[in-house]
């Protein structure tokens, strides 16, 4: 059995962020880096299905620049067997596509069984990415999983939907599934793990050899929000602050919807 | 231009989002119409075209069986843009059809400005102005944002798209979330209560602002250590960790570990007698009044809207 | 006449005699030695350690603390009736060692006798008291574990056998001695200076010397019988610690107080981690199960314990006696149980009190090294989520790391990467960088350095957290990661003094980073401000309020700082009510040993008992000076409702307002 994860580094939410030069993204001084939530939902599932399936084979595939490499050493020490970087740094230029594209170019040869990737990413949120690559490569894939197991070339899964209902599906493999919080609960890497994952197998390839297709979206300007009202100190009579608080609450936020 | 809606149903029942999706066509001044995998008898109030395929036959979850009969809705309709929520469905379904389009796909726009579409990135703390390369686009609206002022009206006019069940995904059901425990971690609007509540009673008042809200009520730690509420609704860092869109935080001063907890809020309103509390730093508005009196008043107002 | 008494009166002195009784004698010791042989092996089990360096020290701290009994009076009463006791018992054998060697040695050999004149009235005084005191003494020892019964002390076989023997043995000695004395004694001088002996001798007068002579020959042996029983069961009760707790003296830990075994994560050999089996902990740990008394004095203040937590150090410490012993392939983290070993603050009071220099704080870390870096387990998730977060950006509350510094925007600080021109580093720590509160600290310490002319530098972002929760959790490996980064970035600005406001970050950077070679001198503020009031470049003018103090763990029992944080509160004007528990009897706040990290879902809430303490004084006001202290009281005083008469500050915040015109 083969298995894939693919995972990406992200900022920590908590950073501080301001806008790059180029008005495109993010400036990446001052940020602290760590793997994707949902993708360490993904790496845990992949782990724990390997460890069902002790012949299983399990790659980590990261695209990013230099400094991906330890967020993918974490997966490895997570339990991942080997891993796949494509060496980009200029990953955050590219769109959901552009990066979907890598994926699938790397897994078509490789007949993974099974394909895991977070359900979406903190920065930028598209949610897109697994569903692409699973359409690219043409298996079925299975989106927002709160639960999941695997026999037999079967997947039997739970998609999780609003209002916290959940949907029951399944689908055979080859396959690939999309991730979500509360999909199970990530494990901290053990220091024999650790130390065994700086031995591992770490494949870097450059994006430039891998052929990456043209841009489908362009970005125009990266800002921070305007204020929602910051800091906003509101005294006086409880009717009127109530209406205040109303009209704030509309203007504001969604939660009068 | 011209837009398609795809509707969402669900378990026998029209989604809300209907209505955003409308009002994002009407803001974008587009002709637009309809695509819904659902049945006759919930139609949405809306002036156009539905392409309605049986649920009963297409299944209400098969991704392969929507995206076909999308695509053919489409070839027919040639719209620049189909438009989903940004939601289970949508997540689902937009990236398929986009590929299937070779058309660029941007999700949860949250504004339209200058004709262009923006989207959240960061946890919100930025916005990016985006614009499709290719000649048609996928969009998905993250939810609430397109709220319509005023509920859409009209009759629609149905035409009736034949649909098969087959698809390589098997949908086996709903599975309703069991009623114990309560996961703060997933609400969107959380009422907390701190000591500042005073006594137990009044967690009551709390509570009501929360149904009011459609949220749930959470508590600081001390609400929780004096048994007044339970432990699975403290919010903390030895409690839950939250990332509500709107965080009400009603007489809670700021203990650290509590703001390592809910930090993540898109919103918070802080409620305190306290102008120096330092829930304020985080707060993005901070009434300073007596929550005894001031949440009562504003359920009300919530309850008469 | 000549003061002295018939050695072996009644009994005789030939080969029947000395025969059977050396024979017994040498049995029991043989089979002393032969169970000692034993015991040893089960010791080797544990890791090597060194505990015979510094000999003649070892040796004075042994003596002193066997002969004036100074750890076992710490606790008054039964503390004084072991010590008196433990005297007269020691009399009553050098008295009989004393008889051995003229009757059996110097008479026989040389024909010397020193049990003669005036030194024998004393000999026979001396050991009359010692004997009484001794007997009085069990008897009191005795009643109040049978009729007072303090909770927590547990009545076993051991007990029962130990006094029993005791007190049988220490009476027929008085018995034998009435009856000699009735026959020989009784209306001559000597007979004055043996007091309880002619009392037993004058109860008995009115029997005839036959049948006092049968009864003295009897009792004798009998007497002997029970001595040499006595000498056997040594290894196998609680008789043992007569050895072993004294030994535990000579193998007591020389400090740095709680510092822990640094790992070498260089060590590509290594495949465990911690302790999860008997034979991963050290030699010492085992043998002192084997030192401990069930005194329970540790068991008594143990914060876990006292609020309803599973943990009791006595019992752990015997448990793991228990695993030596009898199943050592046990694993350590299931038995000892997992919940027991999260609930411990590290406190230090078990090992603070303990008279037998058993060592109980580092046993625990071991076995939670091994749950952390061999298993990836944690107390509950939010622990591990803090790991992560530190791990991420340096805190454990997750905060953006970039933001450390923020706090001193505006204030007389240098950031060291822009200035590292200063007196001190001030080591801010995570509290005081990122909690309101506790940032109001950081701010008054600021200002007091300021007041006293002394310049401030600080990392600001550079600086990352000390690693101490994370370190007590069990997690080296991330407190060596933080621990390293944080040495780096030191060095590079080549400070010479640090000052700290939290005790563990002050207990951190002065003991624990020694081992990854930090050298510079640190200081806790409480020492520093209370030097520079010394030296008159700090004043504070006083003004008179009512407050009691609570000496954090890290400063008081981990290093002995007591008196400076007084000093100052009296140069504040403090009038001080102390708690019942105070100074080394401090009581926890709940928040060290990492457990900062976690939920308190067990039991009830040790920072309430606190404030109940607190509150109890009738102080309006609760001084610590730690970030930890501090942020526990604010909740525990809300939590046990006595905000409305209790609040909680930082001594910084009490010198601020203080400061006299310079």
């Amino acid at each position: 059995m083969k298995i894939l994860v693919c995972i990406k580094q992200v900022p920590d939410m908590e950073s501080k962020f301001k806008v790059n030069a180029a008005g495109n993204w993010f400036d990446e001084t001052d940020l602290a880096w760590r793997m994707n939530e949902y993708d360490e939902y993904a790496v845990e599932q992949a782990v724990q299905l390997k460890e069902q399936n002790p012949d299983a084979e399990l790659t980590v595939l990261c695209i990013g620049p230099e400094r991906v490499k330890e967020t993918m050493k974490k997966a490895l020490a997570m339990g991942c067997d080997r891993g796949y970087h494509i060496a980009d740094n200029d990953s955050h230029l590219k769109d959901p596509f552009a990066i979907a594209s890598l994926i699938a170019g790397y897994a078509k040869d490789q007949s993974f069984d099974l394909i895991f990737t977070g359900m979406q990413s903190q920065d930028r949120g598209s949610a897109q990415v697994g569903v692409l690559v699973a359409e690219i490569l043409g298996i079925p894939s299975l989106t927002t999983l709160v639960e999941f197991s695997y026999a037999d070339g079967t997947i039997n899964a739970k998609r999780e939907l609003e209002g916290g209902t959940k949907a029951k599906v399944s689908c055979a493999t080859p396959a690939l599934v999309t991730c979500q919080l509360g999909l199970n609960t990530p494990r901290y890497p053990t220091l024999p793990n650790i130390m065994k994952a700086k031995k591992k197998e770490l494949l870097s390839v450059p994006v430039e050899e891998l052929n990456p297709p043209a841009l489908l979206i362009e970005t125009l300007q990266v800002a921070p929000p305007e204020k929602k009202g910051g800091g906003l100190i509101l005294e006086g009579d409880p009717a009127e602050l109530a209406d205040q608080l109303i009209k704030i609450l509309k203007e504001k936020t969604t939660a009068l919807a | 231009m011209k837009i398609l809606l795809v509707a969402e149903y669900r378990d026998g029942q029209l989604l809300g989002t209907s209505s955003e999706l409308i009002n994002f066509a009407t803001s974008m001044g587009a002709e637009s119409a309809m695509f819904l995998v659902g049945s006759e008898n919930k139609l949405p109030s809306y002036n156009g075209r539905i392409y309605l395929a049986d649920s009963g036959q297409a299944g209400e979850f098969n991704p392969d069986g929507h995206k076909q009969l999308l695509l053919e809705v489409i070839a027919k309709e040639q719209p620049q843009m189909v438009v989903l929520p940004h939601s289970s469905y949508g997540w689902d379904l937009a990236p398929r059809v986009a590929l299937a389009l070779k058309a660029a796909q941007i999700s949860e726009v949250v504004e339209v400005r200058d004709g262009h579409l923006v989207v959240p990135a960061c946890n919100a703390k930025l916005r990016r102005q985006l614009k499709p390369v290719t000649d048609n686009c996928v969009v998905t609206l993250q939810g609430g944002a397109f709220t319509p002022s005023e509920e859409p009206s009209g009759t629609p006019e149905v035409i009736k798209v034949e649909a098969t069940a087959a698809g390589a995904v098997q949908f086996h059901g709903y599975e309703e979330a069991a009623a114990t425990g309560v996961d703060l971690s997933k609400a969107d609007i959380i009422v907390s209560a701190g000591r500042g509540i005073g006594k137990p009673e009044n967690l009551e008042i709390i509570e009501n602002l929360a149904k009011a809200l459609k949220g749930e009520y959470g508590a600081s730690r001390p609400v929780v250590d004096a048994e007044w509420a339970d432990q699975s609704r403290q919010v903390g860092t030895t409690g839950q960790t939250v990332s509500p869109k709107l965080y009400v935080a009603c007489g809670i001063s700021g203990a650290i570990q509590h703001l390592a907890g809910m930090k993540k809020s898109e919103f918070v309103l802080a409620i305190n007698t306290d102008k120096d509390a330092p829930i304020g730093e985080i707060a993005d508005v901070l009434a300073v009044a007596d929550l005894k009196q001031l949440v009562p008043i504003l359920t009300e107002k919530l309850n008469a809207l | 006449m000549e003061y002295t008494r018939e050695i072996y009166w009644n009994i005789g002195h030939d080969w029947t005699v000395l025969l059977p009784m050396y024979l017994l004698s040498f049995a029991a010791v043989a089979v002393v030695v032969n169970e000692f042989i034993h015991r040893v092996r089960v010791y080797k089990q544990g890791q090597p350690l060194n505990r015979i360096d510094n000999l003649p020290l070892r040796v004075r701290g042994m003596l002193r603390d066997i002969f004036l009994q100074s750890q076992v009076i710490r606790v008054r009463a039964p503390g004084s009736a072991h010590a008196l006791f433990f005297w007269g018992f020691v009399l009553l054998a050098i008295g009989t060692t004393l008889i051995f060697i003229q009757a059996d040695l110097t008479d026989p050999l040389f024909d010397l006798r020193f049990l003669t004149g005036p030194f024998y009235l004393m000999f026979s005084l001396v050991l009359d008291i010692a004997g009484v005191v001794a007997i009085l003494m069990l008897l009191g020892l005795l009643v109040r574990r049978t009729i007072v019964r303090p909770a927590g002390l547990e009545n076993k076989l051991d007990d029962a056998v130990m006094h029993t023997l005791l007190l049988v043995i220490l009476v027929s000695g008085f018995v034998i001695e009435g009856a000699r004395m009735a026959v020989t004694e009784i209306g001559t001088p000597l007979a004055a200076w043996s007091p309880v002996g002619l009392l037993a001798a004058k109860l008995m007068s009115g029997l005839e010397e036959s049948a006092l002579r049968g009864l003295h020959s009897n009792l004798w042996w009998f007497h002997l019988f029970l001595v040499v029983a006595f000498i056997a069961i040594i290894p196998f009760t609680k008789l043992r610690h007569i050895l072993t707790t004294s030994t535990n003296y000579l193998f007591a830990d020389l400090g740095p107080k709680g510092l822990l075994p640094t790992i070498d994560m260089e060590d590509e050999e290594a495949e465990s981690f911690g302790a999860a089996k008997i034979s991963e902990l050290s030699w010492k740990d085992i043998f002192d199960a084997d030192a401990c008394t069930s005194c329970k004095r540790c068991q008594d203040r143990c914060p876990a314990w006292a609020t309803d937590k599973p943990l009791s150090p006595m019992k752990l410490v015997q448990q793991i006696g228990d695993v030596a012993f009898h199943n050592p392939q046990a694993g350590l983290p299931e038995t000892l149980g997992k919940d027991v070993l999260w609930a411990c603050t590290t406190c230090r009071a078990c090992q603070e009190i303990c008279p037998a220099g058993i060592e109980h704080v580092n046993k625990i870390i071991e076995v939670r090294r091994n749950l952390v870096l061999m298993e990836g387990e944690f107390p509950g998730e939010e622990v591990m989520t803090a790991m992560e977060n530190t791990e991420v950006n340096g805190n454990p509350l997750g905060l953006a790391y970039a933001s450390r510094g923020d706090w001193a925007a505006g204030l007389p600080v240098s950031v060291l990467g822009e200035n590292s021109d200063v007196d001190i580093l001030y080591f801010v720590g995570c509290y005081a960088s990122f909690d309101k509160r506790n940032q109001a600290i950081a701010k008054a310490f600021i200002t007091l350095c300021n007041a006293a002319g002394i310049r401030i530098g600080i990392l600001g972002k550079e600086e990352k957290c000390c690693g101490e929760p994370m370190r007590k959790m069990g997690n080296e490996y991330l407190y060596q990661m933080l621990a390293t980064e944080n040495i780096e970035q030191i060095r590079s600005y080549g400070i010479a003094q640090i000052v700290t406001t939290c005790p563990h970050c002050f207990n951190t950077l002065s003991k624990d980073y020694r081992d990854l070679g930090l050298e510079v001198e640190v200081s806790h503020y409480t020492e520093y401000l209370a030097a520079l009031v010394e030296k008159g470049q700090l004043k504070i003018a006083p003004q008179s309020f009512e407050c009691t103090y609570h000496d954090s763990c890290y400063l008081g029992r981990y290093n002995n700082i007591y008196q400076a944080p007084r000093d100052l509160l009296h140069a504040a004007g403090a009038q001080l009510t102390e708690m019942d528990k105070h100074a080394s009897e401090s009581f926890c706040c709940s928040a060290g040993g990492g457990r900062i990290l976690a939920d308190e879902n067990i039991g009830s809430r040790i920072s309430e008992k606190r404030a109940h303490m607190a509150a109890a004084t009738g102080a309006p006001t609760l001084i610590s000076n730690c970030p930890f202290c501090l942020t526990m009281f604010e909740d525990g005083i809300k939590g046990a409702e006595l905000d409305n008469r209790l609040k909680p500050q930082d001594l910084a915040e009490i010198l601020v307002e203080r400061i006299a015109d310079h």
